[in-house]
């Protein structure tokens, strides 16, 4: 009974629900602050993507007649819940309290957002949101699999440091920082434009794009549903880059030196999501794709094999 | 072509021409009959190579008039074929669109708000008018009072 | 004044329809949406669908073609929401007035949907982006 209520703080109060949110805000304002700045103009004030969020709520709900209703009301709530988890677990193993194969877990949660997206749209009945899905689904075959390419670089790092049943822990791949070698750095740039993409910035914000099939993936969503995608968005923004600090770059650490290093780590993070966000155009889905496949392969190839030849000769720069 | 080269080459097609007039300096009407304006226009556009610009209706008093505008890019001379439609009570005139798949348009416009009926067009379907505008009422004729 | 009228005023996403305009007030609508003069501090925001939006930019006059799909997109739109007639054609038909094609003004056609509808109007042709802000401010202020 405790300690199904402790999980029920810790899920909806701190680390959870309210304390992301308030961070994922913040961040959401700053994206806006400096891409405004870097356009030579003032940006929105602070409170603004909280006072969206407020408006989107008092809005009513238009569901179109030939959306399938179950399935439209409640992609939104399944994307919301899964980044949710993603972010309380992210959180907790920087508490040091995970279990073996949560990083298995993570995984699996981070593909939640994109596939309610999806069937969010999917289940919008007009063409735009079908247009919008179809984009969204190559998008996802093209980025997902580097991503778990570049966490198995990472993975092989760790070996004769972690015993063969630990490496699949964040508490414990948190304790290395991976990129600072070769392979990891590569490993870490293509996680860093994998996140960019899972977070539906320019220039791979293919299925969102406002003016090419009129926002696409949310088309027919008004009112309070569109206000928990909206939700969504932002809890990303905290749960992907932090899920990069953790595995990447040595994760948050509970002394007060550790804390606010794993701060800082996160805000440099948000910082390049935010540059490479404000100087590059969308580009077209066949061009994602071939980017994700090729480049990205290509360059996780030759991580894998640095990070095996430096396992093999004992070199850890490599 | 430049201009010495097209005043030379024009009276090749008068036989079937009214006349030709000459307003300004660039600015060249042929006017003829209905019947003819397939044959002159088919003269301008694959012999002498002009650029078909646009097509004009309009109702004058005792007629219709279809003019349609060709352009010669290299020497800046407009010359029009000005057709006229002398039967008020069922206006037509066949098509240039075969010859040119460009008029298809603006030849379903001028059906659409003259009235002209154009024979050979593959596609005269209503264009500009609202959907429900009732049939056979023509905006721009002169005894239409709206 | 409750928490929604406040959040709708720190908060308005247009969304811009044009029901037969000559493009004039369409091209000035846009450069207000340029960094120039940066409507985002207000917290407004240009949508891609009708749906997400709190205000409608309607510039043109209403064509018999447009009034029928201006209806559509009004019931489309999550309400509350607010109706702004940019430009003289939009205000009252313009220099289209008695023409055939016409169905009526934009606030006929809106009113014809929902009697109560928010409709702000903004003449000239086309009216300045300044004189447009000026309409947005005064019409949220009065909501």
């Amino acid at each position: 009974m405790m300690e199904a209520l402790t999980n029920l703080f810790w899920i909806l109060i701190f680390p959870g629900f309210v304390f992301t949110l308030a961070i994922g805000l913040v961040a959401s304002w700053l994206v806006r602050k400096v891409g405004a700045l870097v356009q030579y103009r003032v940006g929105p004030p602070v409170y603004q993507p909280a006072v969206d969020v407020m408006k989107l709520m008092g809005k009513e709900i238009l569901i179109p007649q030939e959306a399938q209703r179950a399935v439209f009301v409640t992609a939104p709530l399944v994307g919301l819940s899964g980044v949710l988890l993603l972010a309380t677990m992210l959180w907790l193993a920087g508490a040091q309290i995970g279990f073996v194969g949560d990083i298995i877990v993570a995984l699996y949660l981070m593909v939640l957002p994109s596939l309610a997206l999806i069937l969010g749209s999917s289940a919008s009945g007009s063409p735009h949101a079908a247009v919008g899905a179809a984009r969204e689904m190559k998008l996802v075959l093209s980025y997902e699999l580097p991503l778990v390419l570049a966490f198995v670089v990472v993975i092989i790092k760790t070996a004769g440091r972690l015993e063969p049943g630990e490496q699949l822990s964040l508490v414990a791949l948190s304790q290395q920082a991976p990129v600072m070698s070769i392979s990891g750095l590569l490993a870490f740039l293509v996680a860093l434009l994998c996140v960019q993409a899972k977070l539906g910035f320019v220039p791979f914000d293919i299925a969102e794009s406002e003016t090419e099939v009129a926002s696409g993936v949310m088309i027919e969503y008004s009112g309070a549903l569109l206000a928990v995608w909206k939700l969504m968005q932002t809890l990303m923004l905290v749960a992907l880059p932090l899920f990069l600090v953790v595995v990447f770059l040595g994760g948050i650490g509970t002394s007060l030196g550790g804390l606010l290093s794993g701060i800082g780590k996160y805000v440099l993070i948000v910082v390049l999501v935010i540059l490479i966000k404000n100087t590059n155009p969308r580009v077209r889905i066949d061009q994602a794709m071939r980017f994700f496949w090729f480049y990205c392969g290509g360059a996780l190839v030759a991580a894998v094999i640095l990070a095996t030849l430096g396992n093999y000769y004992g070199l850890a720069w490599l | 072509m430049i201009r010495e080269e097209l005043d030379r080459r024009l009276p090749e097609v008068e036989e079937k021409l009214i006349r030709i007039e000459r307003t300004a300096d660039n600015r060249i009407y042929l006017l003829c009959e209905a019947e003819q304006v397939y044959d002159v226009c088919a003269f301008l556009f694959d012999e002498l190579a002009l650029r078909f610009v646009i097509s004009t209706g309009l109702d004058a008093e005792h007629c219709f008039e279809v003019l349609h505008h060709f352009s010669d890019d290299e020497c800046g001379a407009v010359v029009t074929v000005k057709a006229f439609i002398r039967d008020r009570a069922a206006p037509e005139i066949e098509s240039i669109t075969p010859l040119i798949p460009g008029a298809e348009w603006i030849e379903r416009e001028m059906h659409d708000i003259l009235g002209i009926d154009f024979k050979n067009h593959p596609n005269l379907k209503r264009l500009v008018l609202a959907d429900d505008w009732p049939e056979g009422v023509y905006p721009l004729r002169k005894e239409v009072q709206l | 004044m409750n928490w929604k009228m406040w959040s709708l005023k720190k908060s308005v996403w247009v969304f811009h329809v044009n029901t037969g305009a000559c493009n004039n007030c369409d091209i000035e609508i846009v450069n207000l949406l340029t960094p120039k003069f940066d409507v985002e501090r207000f917290g407004i925001k240009l949508v891609g669908s009708p749906r997400h939006a709190d205000a409608l930019l309607v510039t043109g006059g209403g064509t018999r073609q447009a009034a029928i799909r201006l209806r559509e997109v009004y019931r489309q739109t999550a309400k509350p929401c607010v109706v702004f007639c940019m430009g003289a054609c939009a205000c009252g038909m313009g220099i289209f007035e008695g023409g055939y094609h016409m169905a009526g003004p934009i606030d006929e056609i809106v009113k014809e949907v929902d009697p109560n509808a928010i409709i702000a109007y903004v003449p000239g042709c086309p009216p300045k982006p300044e004189a447009m802000i000026s309409g947005v401010v005064k019409a949220l202020a009065a909501i």
